[in-house]
């Protein structure tokens, strides 16, 4: 019989729970709230049928376009032939994750905001850029004592010894 | 058999996936409680108010609570227990009562809301159904009632303590099956006996027949009551002024508490992470200057 290409197929281990991790799923999953424009990470929820993206998405981010009663809306980039689709999908909550690709840009936002208003303050000029790890700093080699290696003519006797 | 092989080897242990803490304990019914605690996400951070009726041997717990990541907060709380600041001091769990705490957290909320003066509720307890009209203003205040893990059985308390939240003014959605005096045969519910239960009828009809058969199961039964002087005939009078007076001022008032002893400790205290690396650095810090008076001579050999 052939092998099939059904909407799950080859997901036996993708939509498995984790070990342990059966059964109920936590509360704060349906407590969390998602606005238009926020990045979530899709990973599907085996425990939960209905909903379910197909398991392209399952990995994937993408921006919420939606927000409905009990699913989100997200856009999600995929490679169709030789071009990028934006694709917008509908999932339920319970495939959603927040994600934190942005949050590392957003502390780094606040932050640089409040360093450019104490530079203001005083009055200086500062760059907020970040810069790439430039080469190590240079140094001096402490406590180096010179050891002089020269090698030791060709014993044919003493080598052969312990070969054969 | 004799000898029995044990039965939990280690890869029991091992493969064992625990239930929820709440579920263990025995507490939290998560099917039920997903269900209320959802919020539609087009809604985002509106909250989904539960109205929470618990019941202990001998207290009723009414809070009102919306949910949260952190943890469940509570808007306002009920206890049986402040039922005496009201003039009820004896069945403390009966229906009646459960009324009474559904009526009094009705009441809190609302002053709270600053809602009291529009949605006064059914200030005639009559055993009938009633649900809140919208005012004009504002649209009434909305909750779910949770039941936790009780059987809802027609007349149960819990349902007492729904009505008095319903004459109390909350909107509630609810069906009027479950009523103490709900006729399963006709699908009606007899007002007059729901009212009945609502003033302790059940009670004070209760209390007649052991005056009449079994005085001295009476006496036993209901010391309390014959103490206060309450007689099945005054019963229903003092449930009206209790509901008036939950209805004059429903605050909560707060009791004079001296803090608590402090108690010798039995047991070490944990330390914190900090207090632990400073005892790893103090340690390794004595291990080197005791051995570095031993070791000077054989530090060159490596």
């Amino acid at each position: 019989m052939p092998a099939g290409h059904g909407l799950r197929s080859r997901t036996r281990d993708l939509f498995a729970r984790p070990f342990r991790k059966k059964g109920y799923i936590p509360l704060s999953t349906y407590l969390r709230t998602y606005k238009i424009g926020d990045y979530v990470d899709i990973k599907v929820n085996g425990a939960v049928h209905k909903g379910m993206p197909h398991k392209f998405y399952h990995g994937r981010t993408g921006r919420v376009w939606n927000v409905t009663k009990r699913a989100i809306g997200v856009e999600v980039n995929k490679q169709v032939g030789n071009r990028i689709i934006r694709k917008r999908i509908h999932v339920r909550v319970e495939h959603v994750q927040p994600s934190r690709c942005t949050e590392e840009f957003k502390l780094r936002k606040v932050k640089n905001d409040q360093l450019k208003a104490e530079a203001k303050a005083k009055g200086e000029v500062i760059s907020t850029k970040r810069q790439p790890e430039g080469p190590k700093p240079g140094f001096m080699v402490e406590g180096a004592t010179l050891e002089t290696v020269t090698p030791i003519p060709y014993d044919v006797v003493n080598d052969l010894k312990g070969g054969y | 058999m004799p000898y029995v092989k044990a039965q939990k080897s280690k890869s029991y242990f091992k493969r064992y996936q625990v239930k929820f803490k709440r579920r263990r304990e025995g507490k939290t019914d998560y099917r039920a409680r997903t269900r209320l605690i959802n919020q539609d996400k087009n809604k985002y951070n509106t909250p989904k108010y539960r109205l929470v009726a618990r019941f202990s041997n001998k207290d009723i717990i009414a809070q009102v609570v919306h949910a949260s990541i952190a943890g469940d907060i509570v808007l306002a709380a009920a206890y049986a227990h402040e039922l005496p600041h009201y003039g009820l001091e004896v069945g403390l769990t009966n229906y009646a009562a459960a009324y009474c705490v559904g009526l009094l957290l009705a009441r809190r909320v609302l002053k709270q809301l600053e809602m009291d003066d529009e949605y006064e509720g059914n200030v005639e307890a009559t055993g009938e159904d009633f649900t809140v009209e919208p005012a004009e203003s504002r649209r009434p205040f909305r909750a779910l009632l949770d039941v936790g893990l009780v059987r809802t059985t027609t007349g149960n308390r819990v349902f007492g303590v729904l009505k008095g939240a319903l004459d109390g003014g909350v909107d509630i959605p609810h069906s009027e099956k479950r009523f103490a005096g709900f006729d399963k045969d006709s699908k009606q519910l007899d007002p007059e006996v729901h009212r009945k239960y609502i003033f302790g009828g059940h009670v004070a009809a209760y209390m007649r027949t052991l005056m009449e058969d079994e005085p001295e199961k009476y006496q036993s039964h209901f010391g309390e009551y014959i103490k206060r002087g309450i007689e099945p005939e005054n019963m229903e009078g003092m449930y009206k002024k209790v509901h008036a007076a939950i209805r004059a001022d429903p605050t909560c008032k707060k009791s004079e508490k001296e803090p608590p002893k402090e108690h010798k400790r039995y047991n070490l205290k944990k330390l914190s992470y900090e207090e632990r690396k400073a005892k790893l650095i103090d340690r390794l810090k004595a291990l080197n200057s005791a051995d570095a008076v031993e070791n000077d001579s054989d530090e060159d050999d490596d």
